[in-house]
């Protein structure tokens, strides 16, 4: 390391504000608005307030999740299997609504979302297997399950039922705001509230940078286990709600590719992939940025196909920057790490 | 024997499960329906071996899926347009191998954890594949292509040569080879791999495009089998893939490969789906079944570990897993 750096290190005074600390948590936002400013330019007709509301009801399933999503990576793990819990929980849901009313589809919802989250968090604890492959199997669990109850066709929700008020989550505006988008906003609160007002969010944090200090400190990695598995399963159970509400179908491939685009949103927005970091101001703009962007391109006539290499190369494009930065942490890492594009040979401990 | 199951332990429900398709079906031992298992497993095998190597260095490659759906595409788009079958062949390999390419180049160049530039490679090469396409099927009739899934040379079907040729190579250069120990150091401990001087870069490139081109053979071959290509081919391949080499017992943490394992393990992933199919099963429980087969096996693994006492502290194991 350079000398420059460790004067920085040893100074006095009160670490001063640095532009890639604010970059770390402002930065999507402001590539947000950046956006947003240019859409009367590229794609005219963007910011008609019907398209808006729009644009914040389709994100809302994803933002929802994100907000568990954003607690798992924190805490170094994935979860995979969140396409096949949201087809699942939607199925089961919808199959409550037919049977017993609005209560049930909703207690149905979060039940079965909650329990998809407490299956993974068994797997990973009791049995021993990793994250990774542990949710990786469920997924395919979760959407096998739900394919099976769907054998004779998807689940929907009949058209009499248009006035009932479950319908209304996914159909009704609130001061023209969308009523998904509130309770997205409402999750994200909660989630901002658990991460950084309460001990069981420090914890996560704390797990997530270095699980064996945790451990020391006498923090349970069970616990730690099922609180974030069990947080994306009811983030999943409320998203199931505004996502059936809104399609009014579901079946046993509801929503495929689902957990690439959470975590694309949760990493885009800055959360670290190594864990022990988690911003949801961050993963909250990710997740307007990567459906604007998206609406974007469907209002310029781009086909599906390219949308998923745009979406693709963002992330691509976004993890470098993250990976470049992380390699070279530390004061003025925005500038070392533009300078540091020629490649070198580095260590790195975690893959 | 003992021995054999201690280093194969998947041998055992391997042969349970064919005792018991045996039983259950008529149809299970006949020699044509046998041929038809080894042909699937070998297929299945072949990319195995590569992601052998790739979990054997402790990474993922999630992009091998939509791999196989463009180069498919590829070499069925080039035999429209009229070119022989070597160069449609060879084209298809190098697209696998420039996919493999960009894969390691991101991975390591870019500092980019590998699960996260493979997903994003395996979108943005899907979404090529896609608008190559424009969603539409790329039918060919091709004797040549035909004879890669259907030819017999010696009376065998090509694709167990090829998979047996596939593994022979892989399990010389896993135990025999300089790059072999390589790849395993890599996955013990990246760190110290670096710091003993290894071109540790150059090694985890050459892994990635090694699995690019497998994933382009696996890409022929599926449409050999089919005479076609799309962008839906090879939804959830990967998935494939690394089930079959975790089942095989290749550690997932990086630093162990078994071939011999991931050969089983192709065997047996494809016997339960015959013999799924053959008990009159919908598709739906097989998807379970691959899923609840990866949970099973590495639980077991998990719990061996510890019997044996490799890893004698629960901390120092969960910290490992975490780290996966």
């Amino acid at each position: 390391m350079t000398t420059e750096t460790i004067i920085e290190r040893t100074g006095d005074k009160p670490a001063k504000i640095s532009f890639g600390r604010l970059w770390d948590t402002w930065g999507v936002t402001a590539i947000l608005i950046l956006l947003l400013l240019c859409t009367p330019a590229i794609a005219p007709g963007f910011l008609e307030v019907e398209n808006l509301q729009s644009v914040l009801r389709e994100s809302a399933y994803v933002g929802i999740v994100a907000v568990g999503m954003t607690f798992a990576i924190a805490s170094g793990a994935f979860d995979l299997s969140v396409g096949g819990q949201l087809a699942l929980t939607s199925v089961v849901s919808l199959m409550a609504f037919s049977g017993g009313g609005t209560a049930a589809a909703i207690a149905a919802a979060i039940v079965t979302g909650l329990l998809c989250g407490l299956v993974n968090a068994g797997l990973i604890t009791r049995l021993r297997v990793p994250p990774f492959v542990a949710t990786l199997g469920s997924l395919f669990v979760f959407r096998g399950i739900a394919y099976l109850l769907t054998q004779d066709g998807p689940k929907t929700l009949p058209y009499s039922q248009i006035h009932s008020p479950f319908v209304k989550l996914g159909s009704l505006n609130i001061a023209g705001l969308p009523l998904p988008f509130i309770i997205m906003v409402a999750v994200f609160a909660g989630g901002w509230i658990l991460l950084r007002r309460t001990a069981i969010g420090r914890r996560t944090l704390a797990y997530g940078s270095s699980p064996s200090a945790a451990r020391f400190c006498g923090i349970s990695d069970t616990r730690i286990r099922l609180f974030v598995f069990g947080l994306v399963g009811l983030t999943v159970g409320i998203a199931a709600l505004t996502y059936i509400t809104r399609v009014w179908t579901a079946d046993g491939s509801a929503q495929d590719g689902f957990e690439l685009k959470v975590i694309a949103a949760v990493v885009l927005g800055g959360t670290a992939l190594k864990g022990g970091k988690g911003t949801l101001v961050g993963t909250f703009s990710a997740v307007f940025l990567v459906s604007v962007l998206n609406e974007v391109l469907v209002s310029r006539g781009v086909e599906s196909a390219y949308q998923r290499i745009v979406l693709g190369c963002v992330l691509i494009v976004a993890l470098t920057i993250d990976g470049l930065r992380t390699r070279f942490a530390g004061p003025g890492s925005f500038r070392r790490a533009i300078t540091g594009l020629i490649p070198r040979k580095t260590t790195q401990a975690t893959s | 024997m003992i021995d054999a199951i201690k280093k194969v332990p998947l041998l055992v429900p391997l042969v349970l499960v064919m005792v018991i398709l045996s039983i259950s079906t008529d149809t299970f031992l006949t020699v044509g329906n046998l041929e038809n298992v080894l042909v699937a497993a070998a297929i299945l095998a072949i990319p195995g071996m590569a992601m052998t190597f790739c979990l054997a260095m402790g990474e993922f490659d999630l992009s091998i899926g939509s791999t196989v759906s463009l180069t498919g595409v590829v070499c069925c788009s080039a035999l429209i347009a009229g070119q022989p079958v070597p160069i449609a062949l060879f084209l298809a390999l190098a697209v696998g191998a420039v996919i493999g390419l960009a894969n390691g180049v991101v991975i390591t160049k870019l500092g980019v954890t590998p699960f996260i530039a493979t997903l994003a490679t395996m979108v943005i090469v899907r979404g090529a594949s896609l608008a190559y396409t424009d969603g539409h099927d790329q039918i060919v009739s091709s004797a040549g292509l035909k004879y890669l899934v259907g030819g017999r040379p010696l009376g065998i079907p090509m694709p167990i040569v090829l998979a047996v040729v596939a593994a022979a190579l892989g399990w010389w250069t896993i135990n025999r080879t300089r790059f072999g120990r390589w790849v395993c150091a890599i996955g013990s401990n990246r760190d110290a791999a670096t710091m003993s001087g290894l071109p540790v870069d150059r090694i985890r490139i050459a892994v990635y495009i090694l699995v690019g081109l497998s994933g382009g053979v696996w890409g022929l071959l599926i449409s050999s089998q089919l005479q076609k290509g799309n962008g839906q081919l090879g939804l959830g391949f990967e998935l494939d893939a690394i089930t079959v080499v975790v089942l095989g017992g290749t550690a997932l943490l990086g630093g162990r490969a078994s071939i011999i394992g991931t050969l089983l393990g192709a065997v047996m992933i494809e016997t339960i789906r015959n013999g799924l199919n053959l008990l009159n099963t919908p598709p739906a429980y097989q998807r379970i079944s691959v899923g609840l087969l990866l949970i099973a096996a590495l639980a077991l693994l998990a719990f061996r570990r510890e019997d044996r006492g490799a890893k004698p502290k629960r901390a120092l194991a969960g910290v490992q897993e975490s780290a996966a």
